[in-house]
């Protein structure tokens, strides 16, 4: 049986090459194939089951003038700002004030403009029926991200599981759209107040995500939610994360550095496992 | 890692240095330059952590796209005159490219971009070899062809690194940045001065060379990386912490230092050379290095940082690292001064 298996998979590459040679016989529709095939190591996202974006750059683009004069003023102002803030101190903040700081309030919901600072994504980017929204609670002084999880993969052919809600912070920018990063080395604890549903969930944090080495390292650890009536207060220390890469732990762990993270971000995971 | 390779790697930057010091062929010149830059990619990687493999990925790349527009530069001075020797260099463009390429190479302004973040990413000690051994070759060519590069073009980078070094070094709150970009302010004066006086050019690598050798050493007897931790130095060794502020001040180039020595010397040259306002220009720059400077010392010397504890002296068990390298660069960072005469007809 597996003998004709391979001989049939191979009938069919040797098919597929002999199909794509008679694709390549005409001149013009050669040029085309090979002008407009990308390599595996595009950096768009290309949603499983979808073929790649094969367009050309001068097709993406999207002009609008208007846009353009007040993204100019907006990063123009951003600039002079950083200039600015430099004969304050650090971070725009006299040096004795970041000396002394035992704590910082990194995110907190006061107003609607809170939830502009955090994306939430859920499962349906790769196809999933999972959804996942987020509003402001009693008083304007919380947040509640709620939603509905469901675990069946999408029929794409490649997911083999599925099932994810995802609170993301959304990376801080400096001026032109270059990527800021938070300083939390006077720091050694993420302390967190929520009121879960019982569900465990996974808290992650990212570092410098320059080079494609290091662009899906992650650091993680764990959220148990009691599901009660009460706030919760979870203290984790920043040296409990552990490093994983696109999902994998890695065996050659590193604490996480402090003085470059980008984001962090919470995701529930489904304990079933289909 | 392993000490047969850590003694082997460090042979080869050695050997990378000493082979472009003695080269006259700009091949030669540029394989030990590579030889440099090869030997110190697993020694800034052996800790295998994602920020020093990043570190390390980005000095590498920078460091190769310089030698290769030495390559370039030297290949395109071959084919325009032929000559292959170091001090022939007289094509303009290949003069041009070749100053740009060493710049990129020392981390002179506007090729600073990889300083901070690739000292950031390493420990103490590379960052030290990264600081100073680093610097040697590149300087020596530079010192070899000063002569044809365009004067201006050396005196807008001298003048552009000493700002940024001020300017970029004054929001920074990790110490290794704070040295980068001491180390990229230092380096514009050695290049301002060098076209008119070469050995003064040579004073000021040989004091600096010694300075940032005594601030890395203090940090690294500390172990801190920043300055909320600085500030708790005063409990470890109090000595350290009076001798580090005079360091400080050292680098800030203020008498009756060491410091003050290049600062004085590279003035009254530009001054001689009839250029008073360069002159006035890479004074005032000093002054924003300086700031940053007396804010560490202020920071480690006359703030008591709040501790948890009731006591003023934690304890602390005796370290066992060797203080005899951080005695000797201290003592030579705070009282070289006087040996200015001696030092002067050493290097003329």
């Amino acid at each position: 049986m597996a003998v004709s298996k391979t001989t049939l998979k191979t009938l069919f590459g040797v098919y597929g090459v002999i199909h794509r040679q008679t694709l390549l016989l005409p001149s013009t529709l050669r040029c085309s194939v090979i002008l407009s095939s990308r390599s595996i190591y595009e950096r768009d996202y290309r949603r499983p089951g979808q073929p790649p974006d094969t367009r050309w750059p001068w097709q993406k683009i999207q002009f609008d003038f208007s846009k353009g004069v007040e993204g100019i003023k907006k990063h123009i102002g951003l600039l002079k700002d950083e200039f600015v803030q430099r004969w304050t101190g650090p971070e725009g903040r006299p040096l004795i004030d970041h000396m002394l700081e035992q704590t910082r309030v990194q995110w907190e919901f006061r107003g609607p403009e809170s939830l502009s600072q955090w994306v939430v994504s859920s499962d349906q980017e790769i196809g999933g029926r999972s959804e996942a929204y987020i509003k402001l609670g009693k008083n304007n002084t919380t947040c509640m991200l709620y939603g509905t999880l469901c675990s069946t993969p999408p029929r794409d052919g490649e997911t083999r599981y599925s099932g994810y809600c995802t609170l993301r912070s959304k990376q801080p920018l400096a001026s032109f759209d270059r990527k800021k990063y938070y300083d939390w080395s006077s720091f050694n604890t993420l302390h967190m107040r929520i009121r879960g549903d019982g569900r465990p969930w996974m808290v992650n944090m990212s570092a410098e995500t320059f080079f494609s080495h290091q662009r899906d390292d992650i650091y993680s650890y764990f959220l148990y939610t009691r599901g009660g009536p009460y706030w919760q207060d979870v203290k984790i220390p920043f040296s409990k994360f552990f490093l994983s890469s696109r999902g994998r732990i890695q065996d050659d762990q590193h604490v996480l550095w402090l003085d470059k993270v980008s984001m962090a971000f919470s995701s529930p995971r489904t304990l079933s496992s289909n | 890692m392993n000490p047969y390779r850590r003694a082997t790697l460090l042979c080869s930057v050695g050997l990378g240095t000493t082979l472009t010091f003695a080269s006259s062929h700009w091949l030669l010149a540029w394989m030990g330059l590579e030889i440099n830059t090869l030997a110190i990619t697993p020694l800034m990687a052996q800790h295998h952590h994602p920020r020093a493999v990043e570190a390390t990925t980005k000095y590498f790349l920078t460091q190769a796209t310089a030698a290769a527009m030495i390559l370039f530069a030297s290949t395109t001075n071959a084919w325009m005159t032929g000559e292959w020797s170091i001090n022939d260099l007289s094509n303009p463009i290949a003069s041009t490219m070749f100053m740009a390429a060493l710049a990129l190479k020392i981390g002179l302004a506007p090729m600073h971009f990889w300083m901070p973040e690739v000292l950031q990413g390493l420990d103490l000690l590379t960052g030290l070899i990264l600081s100073t051994w680093q610097k040697l070759a590149p300087l020596a060519l530079i010192i070899q062809t000063a002569q044809t590069i365009d004067p201006l073009l050396l005196t807008l980078l001298g003048i552009s690194s000493t700002l940024v070094g001020g300017w970029g070094g004054l929001n920074q709150t990790q110490l290794r940045k704070i040295l980068a970009y001491s180390s990229i302010a230092h380096m514009g004066w050695m290049i301002i001065v060098i076209q008119y006086a070469p050995q003064l050019t040579l004073i000021a690598l040989g004091t600096y060379i010694i300075m940032t050798s005594a601030a890395f050493l203090t940090l690294k007897m500390s172990l801190t990386t920043k300055i909320s931790t600085l500030a708790t130095t005063w409990s470890k060794s109090p000595i350290l912490t009076s001798t580090t502020a005079l360091v400080l001040l050292s680098l800030g180039g203020l008498p009756p230092l060491t410091g003050f020595m290049p600062k004085w010397l590279i003035l009254q040259e530009l001054t001689k050379q009839d250029l008073p306002i360069i002159a006035t220009a890479m004074a005032l720059t000093a002054l924003i290095s300086l700031y940053f400077y007396l804010r560490l010392l202020y920071a480690m010397t006359l703030t008591i940082s709040p501790n948890m504890i009731n006591s003023t002296t934690p304890w602390r068990t005796q370290t066992t690292q060797t203080s005899l390298p951080l005695a000797l660069f201290t003592t030579a960072a705070l009282g070289l001064l006087p040996m200015a005469p001696a030092i002067l007809m050493l290097t003329t």
